[in-house]
């Protein structure tokens, strides 16, 4: 297994930098639209709270190989030209903002209506008050559930090879195959990832004692 | 929840509201409009795209649900499996013995931060390659539903089971139980009474995870509705489409089961579906961490 990690160890490196980008995009833009759709949920517009709902369950309750194929299919069929990488990272940060709308709404929630009522009293209005005072905290109080959809979303960049995008899976089984030998190269996309992923969830611990408030 | 965040409204107040929802409508309205004008203009409501997924002449229907059928074969047997796995996992979680908490921490964790698609590749090609070249597409699925979902349900076994208290287990000690007595007769019933509605969770997520047995060619759903796809390229969309409406159909009923259940049991306990342990509640494939948190978060609510 490691001859053949060696021997390939430049395709690997390209895959695993595929997949860390593909990981850190998808997940800045996810964090984005979590934000959006639980402001949406919260706020005081019941067309916007449908609407988020709405977007919630859709991606919750769907397979995101069924996502993959319909967006990846979708945009061929609507003559919008985007390259795999791209709707990789769109149909990513779709499923995935959906989860963390449903962690930071569940951040909102813990916070104290105190706080609420103070930035009302001050004079802030809605965009303000959740902006400045309610998002801010609310994330502070999710870390460990962020932290946790990182590590499922980096997880989940495995399923772009369903559209061939040259990540680290697409890699290892190109390796596997050429080299008439699957078992060195998944135990070592599987070791590549393990070790990544425990170091990113060392970084979120490190994170969350920093930042994070304890209700 | 909203009540928290914006207070009883003015005069003023209701008339921006009234704005905004207008706004709102409009944009939305705009956003759907587009993309049903883009997929008219491009030529995706012609019926003739659709019709044969609802005609039985054609077979499409039946081909389909066939589909479905063999996912929720894969889907239940990965299930009772990956029970009987979770359920031993976390017994060695539990142990009194440190080795075999060590053996049971580090495939509970390191299995964990491995993408199922992985497993599911290895199981299929690596298995072939080391001999096993009886392994179908079916087996190789549930071996890694199995291995990779058993890791999860530890976790919410022990969660389970630490959630009872050590009042529990003291107690039935001083009656003069060993420790197999106290599980089989105290501690199990309760936990997993309380157990059931993440259980229900996992399962939904794990129908969902059986949808990558595409990737190495077994039977299913999606790759029924890909043959499809193959077989009338202009109508592959349409395809992905309608297997994705009949995923979204099962799995959200599965997890308002979940969720129903979960709603019955706090009224109930006073305790909801149990979370597992501190930082390691990573459902997968982004299952139910959500409400998970949102539980823990509104635990201190309910005891103050």
């Amino acid at each position: 297994m490691v001859g053949l990690l060696a021997e390939h160890a430049d395709v690997f490196w390209s895959g695993f930098k595929v997949t860390t980008r593909l990981a850190l995009y998808s997940f800045i833009i996810a964090l984005v639209i979590g934000v959006i759709i639980a402001s949406f949920r919260v706020s005081p517009i019941p067309p916007l709270q449908r609407f988020a709902a709405g977007y919630v369950a859709t991606f919750r309750n769907s397979p995101l190989l069924v996502l993959f194929f319909i967006f990846y299919f979708g945009f061929t069929k609507l003559g919008i030209q985007f390259n795999e990488f791209l709707t990789a990272v769109i149909v990513l940060s779709a499923y995935t903002g959906a989860y963390l709308g449903e962690a930071v709404r569940s951040g909102i929630n813990a916070i104290d209506v105190g706080q609420a009522e103070a930035a009302r009293a001050v004079g802030l209005g809605f965009v303000q008050l959740l902006s400045l005072i309610i998002i801010p905290q609310a994330l502070r109080t999710v870390v460990a559930p962020i932290s946790n959809l990182f590590i499922a979303n980096a997880k989940n960049t495995a399923i772009a090879v369903s559209i061939s995008v040259r990540e680290l899976t697409f890699v290892a089984r190109q390796v596997g195959s050429s080299e008439a030998d699957y078992v060195s190269a998944f135990l070592g996309a599987a070791l590549l990832y393990m070790v990544s992923l425990l170091f990113a969830g060392a970084i979120f611990g490190w994170i969350e004692k920093r930042v994070a408030i304890r209700r | 929840m909203s009540a928290v965040l914006t207070e009883q409204l003015g005069p003023r107040g209701r008339r921006r509201v009234r704005a905004a929802n207008a706004v709102a409508i409009v944009f939305i309205l705009a956003l759907a409009a587009f993309v049903i004008y883009r997929l008219q203009a491009t030529g995706n409501f012609e019926g003739s795209l659709w019709e044969e997924f609802i005609d039985y002449e054609t077979q499409w229907p039946q081909y389909l649900l066939a589909g479905l059928g063999y996912t929720i074969r894969a889907a239940l047997t990965a299930m009772v499996l990956a029970t009987i796995v979770g359920f031993i996992a976390a017994l060695g979680r539990l142990a009194r013995s440190r080795p075999v908490r060590w053996i049971a921490r580090a495939y509970v964790e390191g299995f964990r931060s491995v993408p199922l698609l992985i497993f599911i590749l290895f199981a299929y090609l690596g298995l072939q390659q080391l001999g096993l070249a009886f392994i179908s597409p079916f087996s190789a699925l549930v071996i890694a539903l199995t291995t990779y979902n058993g890791a999860v349900l530890a976790e919410i076994f022990r969660a389970g089971v630490l959630s009872l208290g050590r009042g529990q287990s003291e107690a039935a000690s001083a009656i003069g139980l060993n420790y197999w007595q106290s599980m089989r007769l105290v501690i199990l019933p309760q936990a997993v009474r309380r157990m059931i509605p993440s259980i229900l969770a996992q399962l939904a997520t794990l129908t969902k995870d059986t949808s990558l047995g595409y990737i190495i060619g077994y039977e299913e759903l999606l790759r029924r509705a890909g043959r499809l796809g193959e077989q009338s390229p202009s109508n592959n969309l349409q395809a992905f489409f309608v297997a994705g409406v009949i995923y979204f159909i099962v799995i959200y009923l599965l997890s308002r089961l979940a969720s129903r259940l979960e709603v019955r049991q706090r009224r109930k306990y006073g305790a909801g579906r149990v979370e597992a342990g501190a930082g390691l509640e990573d459902i997968d494939a982004l299952g139910v961490e959500a409400d998970v948190s949102e539980q823990r978060l509104r635990e201190p609510a309910i005891s103050a």
